[in-house]
């Protein structure tokens, strides 16, 4: 399917404003972390910070498979297809990551 | 079925699942390569899944810090943390554009802009697998290894006391990006049968450059990992 000039020129577009978009985040997500040594040492601090690193790294995520992996514009029940079984990997984060402060609440109160 | 009538329904919705015709509209090709990547992305997550399991179970008190333990740059020494990884990751992100430019200039049926482009993208994985060659070796060199845990002096260089961190940390470290070096690996090698095929002509023969698309969609998964182990070991 070769496209007419004026969709090919707006395909360019899209990918170099993905591009500024990913590096603009990144720079900014590098720019923070490197604050966590010197200004934030309390933990509530940290804890809005990985939350903004992860929503941070979900834009990213959001823009390399819908426009670099052109999903965008595939038909909806493809992408549903794939992004479907990716829900069940939050519930597996979620519970194993409670399994992990659990783990470490046992390892403290027996020794 | 004549072609006339395929061309209808496949305009049409509604119709698209009663036989006949790609419901997705795509080539089987590309949508399994699609299924390989879910599975793909399901082991790499059982990785960063585990990863944090592990670290919240060691406590956050004596994990180590990114900024401590990714804080060398070749020739200029320690004292820039992130620096490093921070130029390997913008030179994936740059290989996975140029290779977005290969497909776009693939549908065009531009010969001589797929190798143009598909050659940067090679040349931006072995420049990313020539940066983490040395952060390996770095990190290998100071002590860390799988089987002895990372150390890093506390107040900086010179201070005397010294932090010892968990065993685990190099261990998972060497797996989940030895792990995905090993994509990245296979996708170079992959990228570059797929530029010579480019050259000899055989993609203009068949009268189309799907096999640039399928490739550039593995070569981009690359990339989407890289983002989340860059997210894991580096910025929580």
């Amino acid at each position: 399917m070769i496209l007419s000039d004026q969709e090919y020129q707006m395909h360019k577009a899209a990918v170099w404003r993905a591009t500024i978009i990913l590096s603009v985040v990144t720079t900014v997500e590098v720019g923070i972390a490197l604050l966590y040594d010197t200004f934030f040492h309390e933990s509530g601090f940290r804890m809005a910070l990985a939350v903004f690193m992860i929503m941070a790294t979900l834009v990213k995520a959001y823009y390399i498979v819908a426009v670099f992996m052109h999903l965008k514009y595939e038909r909806k029940a493809m992408a549903i297809t794939i992004l479907m079984p990716i829900m069940f990997l939050i519930w597996l984060l979620i519970a194993l990551l409670m399994e992990g402060v659990s783990w470490h609440q046992m390892i403290e109160f027996y020794g | 079925m004549t072609t006339a009538t395929n061309t209808v329904q496949a305009n049409s919705e509604s119709n698209v699942w009663e036989g006949g015709q790609a419901p997705f509209g795509v080539k089987y090709g590309k949508l399994m390569m699609w299924y390989f990547l879910l599975s793909d992305a399901f082991t790499f997550a059982a990785f960063l899944i585990s990863y944090g399991a592990i670290r919240f179970t060691v406590g956050q008190d004596i994990w180590p810090e990114p900024n401590r333990v990714f804080d060398a740059f070749p020739v200029l020494g320690h004292g820039y943390p992130l620096l490093f990884v921070s130029l390997m990751t913008f030179i994936l992100i740059l290989s996975s554009v140029f290779m977005v430019r290969a497909v776009q200039e693939g549908h065009q049926m531009n010969k001589k802009g797929v190798i143009l482009w598909l050659g940067f993208t090679i040349l931006g994985g072995i420049a990313f697998l020539s940066c983490q060659a040395w952060e390996w070796a770095h990190l290998i060199h100071n002590g860390m290894t799988m089987t002895s845990p990372i150390t890093y002096e506390i107040g900086g260089h010179g201070s005397g006391a010294v932090f010892v961190g968990p065993l685990a940390f190099g261990q998972l470290f060497f797996t989940i990006t030895g792990f995905h070096g090993f994509h990245v690996t296979t996708g170079v090698v992959i990228n570059t049968i797929v530029f010579l095929n480019v050259v000899f002509g055989t993609y203009e023969k068949k009268k189309n450059y799907d096999m640039v698309e399928k490739v550039g969609l593995y070569w981009h998964f690359v990339d989407l990992v890289w983002v989340f182990v860059f997210l894991g070991f580096y910025l929580l």
